[in-house]
């Protein structure tokens, strides 16, 4: 039983070690998203060539500054896709932690009944915490990388015809994270890592 | 502080180093120089075979030289770019600010005798800086033009005649008219020939001729930058920015004897010569901004065939410049 619950620490230790790189990726996201941004916004002031005072005398100057950067919006897209792959990746492995450690429970010989999953030792944490615990870190996470996903295709959709509000909107969303509450996360690793905080 | 996030809209975001670019040109340009590996002098060697052996070795080692030191050239390009443009946006910022000075509101502060002189004053003061940042940049950006320009001229490896001494010798500056420097056309490395090296430095710092010619008027624009209280000079386009500048811009071709006064700025990629004539016109913030854009974006650096360049050289040479 003790050493079941040693194993769902370590299994805790991995997912957050996936968390960390989570925020890395995050924080990339974030820069891409705001150059990204900043580029949609100039895109318009680009388009009139009103706007390009003295530059005007450069034959061509317009099209070729505004051609420029609509490359560079889409290199950074593709960015941002690239590391929305690498979110994927880490909600799938959030989840194969959470199903192994179901079938580390209920598989095979050592079938444990509700009583011996709510049983609890002292300050350590049920089997029950654990379970659920790696059951909600994989759903938040997976909620928040599909709201990624169409955050990241309404910015595309935004190049067309930008508007500043839905940009800081989108940013803030990205920034926001809603579907991570950190007290929520910080509870359920409190509950699991009692013993060492005590 | 009503203005403040009119001020901020224009802060630049870092782009990432490699700003993305795009030529259709690219593909055509590389064609046209693989397909052209000789010269066409190639046909009669003026050295004899003994010396030929000897001239290889040497000539090798000037390329290995003149690339290893274009590709530094080409950071130092880099980096001189990215302050220029950092300096250029907090001149911009600074400049806005003391603009909308005499809107802002000040609340409490509005109490303080003075306070919007003060500031004013010292927005002056700080644009009165960022401006000589700028122009410094600028005067780094034009020594490595000069400096790429010398280098892609020194490409050739020469007999050198010397009776004193029974050794042959090379160098890099001709001796003999007979002496093209070019062992003949034939190929250095692997397969090519001097001139096909010169070539493709031609083709490289003719991007950065280019584009320091259309940076010259994003900083004659930027140093010309005043509220109407102050005595900032206005710059013409016929101005020396600095003292020795048009003996720079000579090297670099882009001094017009002729006209006296600078060439006038283009795109590589355009195809008419004529330029239209210079409106001036109220600068406003997003003027401002386009001028920060265009500083930023390079628009005649193809920087995907800048790479491909590099990366031709690095593996006809087998070493690693970068």
């Amino acid at each position: 039983m003790e050493s079941m619950i040693k194993k769902f620490q370590q299994r805790f230790k991995k997912v957050q070690r996936e968390m960390e790189r989570w925020e890395e990726l995050q924080s990339r996201l974030l820069s891409q998203f705001r150059n990204a941004s900043a580029i949609i916004q100039r895109l318009q002031v680009l388009k009139d060539i009103k706007n390009y005072g003295s530059l005007n005398c450069v034959d061509g100057i317009g099209d070729e500054v505004l051609m420029r950067q609509m490359a560079s919006l889409q290199k950074i897209l593709i960015l941002m896709n690239k590391t929305l792959e690498e979110f994927h990746s880490i909600t799938l492995s959030l989840g194969k932690i959470h199903r192994d450690a179901r079938q580390m429970v209920e598989g095979g010989s050592n079938q444990l009944c509700v009583k011996k999953l709510q049983l609890r030792i002292g300050v350590k944490p049920t089997l029950a915490d654990c379970l659920d615990g790696l059951m909600l870190l994989h759903e938040m996470h997976q909620s928040e990388y599909h709201l990624k996903t169409s955050l990241v295709s309404a910015l595309s959709v935004l190049t067309l015809k930008p508007n500043p509000g839905d940009l800081s909107a989108l940013q803030q969303l990205l920034v926001d994270q809603p579907n991570i509450p950190i007290e929520e996360v910080q509870n359920i690793f409190n509950i699991i890592f009692a013993e060492e905080i005590s | 502080m009503v203005d403040r996030s009119r001020t901020e809209n224009l802060r630049m975001e870092a782009l990432d180093p490699a700003t993305p670019s795009s030529s259709l040109s690219s593909y055509s340009y590389s064609k046209a120089v693989n397909t052209d590996f000789r010269s066409p002098s190639s046909t009669a060697s003026p050295l004899p075979p003994s010396v030929s052996r000897l001239w290889r070795p040497a000539a090798q080692r000037n390329l290995r030289n003149q690339w290893s030191k274009l590709a530094a050239l080409r950071q130092q390009w880099n980096s001189a770019a990215s302050s220029g443009r950092s300096h250029a946006t907090s001149l911009v910022n600074a400049y806005l600010s003391e603009k909308y000075m005499p809107s802002m509101e000040l609340g409490v502060l509005s109490d303080m005798s003075d306070i919007r002189n003060k500031a004013s004053w010292k927005l002056f003061k700080q644009q009165e800086l960022h401006r000589s940042k700028v122009l410094s940049s600028y005067k780094d950006l034009v020594y490595v033009v000069t400096q790429m320009v010398r280098l892609s001229k020194s490409m050739r490896c020469y007999l050198k005649a010397s009776s004193s001494t029974p050794l042959v010798q090379f160098s890099g500056c001709s001796e003999d008219m007979n002496d093209p420097g070019d062992g003949g056309g034939i190929p250095v490395f692997a397969f090519r020939s001097i001139s096909c090296f010169e070539k493709l430095a031609e083709e490289l710092v003719q991007m950065f001729i280019f584009e320091l010619n259309l940076k010259r008027l994003l900083v004659l624009e930027l140093l010309s930058l005043r509220c109407e209280s102050s005595m900032v000079k206005r710059f013409n386009w016929s101005d020396e920015l600095y003292a020795g500048e048009y003996d720079d811009l000579s090297v670099c071709n882009l001094y017009s004897g002729g006209a006296s006064e600078p060439v006038k700025p283009r795109l590589l990629v355009s195809k008419s010569d004529v330029p239209t004539a210079r409106r001036t016109q109220k600068l406003n913030h997003e003027t401002m901004q386009v001028y920060l854009t265009t500083w930023l974006v390079e628009v005649n650096i193809d920087s995907d065939r800048v790479e491909e360049i590099f990366s031709e050289i690095r593996e006809e040479m087998h070493v690693n410049i970068s």
